[in-house]
């Protein structure tokens, strides 16, 4: 209580300090007059009366200064004052001011811009009700280790697990919405009744779907995106209770997700982040067929349960499905239970922790250099610390000083570096690999400016220390004698020392850059297995009514196929159901086996199943290794046959010519049947340009028919000035079917580098201010001492040193905390690269050449840093230096 | 180098201020420092200048309180006087002091014994 009203009258003190000074003076005049007027009365001569008050009161100034110690705030008045003592230091050096918060700003800037990505993405919950409780719970078979669920599946879990308190299922689709305007293809998401509330806390507009609608197929009920809302329906309020057409069917709408709603989904779990349409399931979950595994499953954990317990629990239930159903999926299923932010962040991770820590070191190193910059304008401040402590300034209140100076400057610099880090984020935006697109909205948030005000007064102490306390540390005697040279030698110290950790940071830099690149470059040297160069895909959908029979789904494909390759310019024309790297619709795969391979060995090959029309397989520049490709007789005939890949032919029967082999395959309609392998084409990489995820199997059209289709279109001209010609073809074809998802298939593969890419560009981007820093650093450094030795340099030479001794001496201590540097830093980079081992690809952590190549190469920059000041010593003309005295 | 009068301890003179004030009711600073002197009869040391931070320090504790009048000879001066809280801290304070000061009477008593 007591304190907390000596404070208020502080504070109060603080603001009122011209009126308070004023009172005090009356009040103290009062009493000195008081005093002298009692002396007089003594008898004293008004001269003799005023020197005694004086004498009595004591020492005025004293007095008032203690008086307003203990009226206002005096750690913020001494903190002003020196703030406005630095500002005119600061003020007398624009250089050195000017370099110093540029350093600053560029260091700061970019860990602003690193933390404002680590913060959204890593850090910020995502925006669902309970994020942090929220799992994906995925179906292991074999190696296949984030497989969906089946409908059975699902139901098990949510009758058996006590630990989640919802778990729901989606599956992504795609329709046409026709009716008024223009026919387009939507985004559908079908979803259990519970799926929606799990990530959202109520739509919009109207409701979410009730229990009963789903299963039945009875309810024809559908809830749009606000998106879709806006752009199709005019966000009209009314819209609820009325019917729109999808897929050639009519449905009511029941709600509208809230503006902004996403479904933040990990890559390659084909759930895309912009659903357009929410449907119910349409068939009972329960009843369908246990090995048609498509549903992707996220629940809520109950408040308290850790993910380690969900997962017990999960691995119960896979053992007591494992043991009552015996049929074809369950025997090797096993279930996982992960954090969804956790499984959707899990690939960036390791490489935004990476890149955090680059700009961490980059940070030191322009801390470093700034400390270097203090350290030599320091020597021109010896006489004024050593005059201040000679008349009595403690030491701790100097350091306070020059502490308050370079928080100063390393706050201007912070405040530069909002400027840096907004430029430098909008870099990195437009960089950004696909997960990240995922997220949604980064941007610089009041976190990232409570960071970066915190990392620049942290920096401001970080550099402004070792000056401080160098500066201060001051014997008196010798100090004035020499007039501030004695400190030399112990700054060259200081100054060493800096340039050692300088380099160390940034060899480090430099060799994490070197690697990532390397790994960029194995990235565009991989070869995907196909040739995407004037390749333009479409996707179309002929889900409507009109092909309710699969031959007509088939002759529409054909004719299109027909007429596409009769334009002029077109050399190849493929239909097949899902394009490598696609993630837009989800990704049929399943298990294959020879013909007459024994039960348990029936789940063991996982492979992507494709459905395609002849002419794919040229269209891509596919490679065969064995066989023969499709051609238009196989359509007609719905021949039993099937093109397999190398990885799936080296599975089923290793070391032996699959063509003519029998395969156990799945047809479009989950049914099992036996084909004859005609042909074996080189795996095309479907899902990362680094691993083979699965093989493939591509089955003919007609056996397995599809709504959802790919086309494949090689030209020999630039393949965009086709697509008129094409959208003139579909529409002959059929008016009311869109096409769309327009792409090169460059771009696809351009999308599976892009995380790479964005590691490798900024690990670089970083190395290379890494560099300039150190250089810059090094070269003040040696230049430096060759300006505080130029006296001893020019007595040497008088005294009959050759140059070639002075070039080699200012080498040779300029060289020596390189070396030492870099020595440290390969002590530092041993320990550190092992963690990005998992960002690497084609190049190991310790690829010596990598290691080699960034010590030359620092160790040049290093080099040539010291060359110049040496050539300078060299030139030192003895004459001059001795008059300069 | 004794001081041919004693010093006025640390912490003791928030306790003499209050007692003044106790006594005489409302006085400016030159009034306490008078009334100090006198009680003292010049015993004790006191350069009047230190009176006015421990006025301050006392006040902002709520112990006294202060304001503006007019002196017997006619000069504006600040009035400070004692609060019902300083009332209480004084009984206190005083209470410890008496305390203290028994112990260290018996304490040196003994050592003349000895």
């Amino acid at each position: 209580m007591v304190r907390l009203r000596v404070f208020i009258s502080r504070l109060l003190g603080f603001f009122r300090k011209r009126r308070l000074e004023e009172h005090l003076d009356a009040e103290l005049r009062a009493h000195l007059q008081s005093l002298t007027e009692e002396n007089l009365r003594r008898g004293m001569t008004p001269e003799e009366a005023r020197y005694a008050a004086r004498r009595e009161f004591g020492g005025l100034e004293q007095t008032k200064e203690s008086y307003r110690e203990q009226r206002g705030l005096p750690l913020v008045e001494t903190l002003l004052q020196d703030g406005r003592y630095g500002m005119r230091v600061l003020g007398k050096t624009p250089g050195f001011t000017a370099v110093a918060i540029l350093t600053l700003a560029i260091g700061i800037g970019a860990n602003t811009a690193i933390f404002s990505v680590v913060h959204s993405v890593l850090l910020q919950p995502f925006p669902y009700p309970h994020a942090d409780r929220l799992a994906l719970v995925w179906s292991i078979y074999g190696h296949e280790g984030r497989a969906p669920a089946s409908g059975p599946e699902l139901t098990s879990l949510r009758e058996r697990s006590r630990l989640f308190e919802e778990l729901g299922g989606i599956w992504a689709q795609s329709g046409a919405l026709t009716g008024e305007g223009e026919p387009e293809q939507v985004g559908l998401g079908l979803v259990t009744a519970n799926f929606l509330p799990l990530l959202s806390s109520k739509p919009q507009l109207g409701r979410f779907f009730l229990p009963g609608e789903q299963g039945s197929g009875a309810a024809r009920v559908l809830i749009l995106s606000d998106g879709l809302w806006r752009r199709r329906f005019g966000a009209d309020p009314h819209l609820i209770g009325r019917s729109v057409r999808l897929n050639a069917e009519s449905f009511t709408v029941v709600g509208v997700m809230p503006r902004g709603f996403r479904i933040i989904f990990p890559e390659g779990s084909s759930v895309p982040p912009d659903m357009d349409v929410y449907l119910p399931f349409p068939t009972n979950l329960a009843s369908d067929p246990r090995d048609q595994a498509y549903i992707r499953v996220l629940g809520r954990l109950r408040k308290g349960v850790t993910i380690e317990q969900a997962q017990a629990e999960a691995e119960e239930i896979a053992a007591q499905l494992r043991s009552e159903f015996t049929d074809f999926s369950e025997p090797g299923l096993g279930l996982r239970v992960v954090p969804l932010q956790g499984d959707v962040v899990r690939k960036l991770r390791p490489a935004l922790l990476a890149l955090f820590a680059g700009v961490g070191f980059v940070l030191l190193i322009a801390c470093v250099n700034v400390a270097n910059l203090l350290l030599s304008r320091a020597s021109h401040r010896q006489r004024e610390i050593t005059l201040r402590t000679a008349m009595g300034a403690p030491r701790g209140r100097l350091i306070r000083q020059l502490l308050t100076e370079s928080v100063l400057l390393s706050c201007m610099g912070g405040a530069a570096a909002v400027l840096v880090g907004w430029y430098a984020l909008e870099g990195l935006l437009t960089l950004r690999p696909q997960e990240m697109e995922r997220l949604g909205t980064i941007g610089l948030d009041p976190a990232a400016f409570g960071f970066t005000s915190a990392v620049s007064v942290i920096a401001g102490i970080l550099f402004g220390l070792a000056p401080a306390l160098g500066l201060t540390r001051v014997n008196l005697v010798e100090s004035l004698k020499q007039g501030g040279r004695s400190i030399a030698t112990s700054q060259q110290h200081s100054r060493n020392l800096l340039v050692v950790s300088e380099v160390a940071l940034g060899f480090v830099l430099l060799l994490g850059a070197g690697l990532m690149i390397q790994t960029f470059v194995g990235l565009l040297r991989v070869d995907p297995g196909f040739a995407p160069h004037h390749v333009l895909t479409f996707h179309l959908s002929v889900a409507s009514v009109k092909y309710r029979t699969p031959e007509s789904a088939i002759h529409f494909f054909r004719e299109l196929r027909k007429n596409l390759a009769a334009l002029p310019g077109v050399e190849s024309v493929g239909v097949i159901s899902h394009l490598p790297f696609d993630d837009s619709l989800p990704n049929w795969y399943g298990s294959y086996w020879p013909e007459g391979a024994p039960k348990q060995e029936q789940n063991t090959i996982m492979a992507d199943h494709r459905s395609v029309l002849p002419g794919y397989f040229e269209s891509v520049g596919a490679t065969f290794l064995a066989g023969r490709n499709f051609d238009e007789f196989d359509v007609a005939e719905n021949r039993g046959i099937v093109i397999i890949d190398d990885s799936v032919a080296e599975k089923a029967w290793p070391k032996t010519n699959a063509v003519g082999k029998k395969l156990n395959i799945e047809n479009g309609n989950f049914v099992r049947d036996t084909v004859e392998v005609v042909g074996v084409v080189k795996h095309l990489q479907s899902h990362t340009l680094t691993d083979q995820v699965r093989g493939q199997v591509y089955l003919l059209y007609p056996r397995a028919v599809r709504q959802h289709m790919a086309l494949t279109i090689k030209s020999t001209a630039a393949p965009e000035t086709l697509l008129p010609f094409i959208r003139r073809e579909v529409t002959q074809l059929d008016k009311d079917l869109p096409v769309y998802n327009v792409q090169p298939m460059e771009a696809y593969v351009e999308k599976a580098r892009r995380e790479t890419r964005f590691t490798a560009m900024l690990a670089g981007v970083l190395a290379t201010i890494a560099l300039v820093l150190a250089g810059t650093g090094i070269y003040g450094v040696a230049w430096y001492s060759v300006l505080q030795r130029t006296k001893e340099i020019g007595v040497r030479i008088a005294l009959g040193a050759r140059p070639r001794d002075i070039f080699g001496m200012v080498m040779r201590q300029g060289m020596l905390p390189v070396v030492s540097g870099l020595f440290l830093g390969l002590i530092l980079s041993w320990s550190l690269t092992p963690l990005l081992a998992g960002l690497l690809f084609r190049v190991h952590p310790t690829d010596p050449m990598t290691w080699l190549a960034s010590g030359a190469f620092l160790g040049g920059l290093g080099c040539l840093a010291c060359y110049l000041p040496a050539r300078r010593a060299v030139r030192v003309d003895p004459l001059v230096t001795i008059h300069y005295e | 180098m004794a001081p041919p009068r004693g010093e006025v301890l640390q912490g003791t003179l928030d306790l003499i201020v209050l007692k003044a004030l106790d006594a005489l009711g409302p006085l400016h600073g030159y009034g306490i420092a008078q009334r100090i002197q006198q009680i003292s009869e010049d015993l004790l040391k006191l350069n009047q200048g230190t009176l006015y931070p421990a006025l301050l320090r006392l006040e902002q504790r709520g112990w006294i309180s202060s304001k503006w009048g007019v002196s017997d000879n006619n000069r504006k001066a600040k009035y400070y006087s004692l609060t019902r809280s300083g009332r209480k801290q004084l009984a206190s304070e005083a209470q410890s002091w008496e305390r203290m000061a028994a112990v260290m009477a018996r304490l040196l008593a003994g050592a003349e014994g000895a």
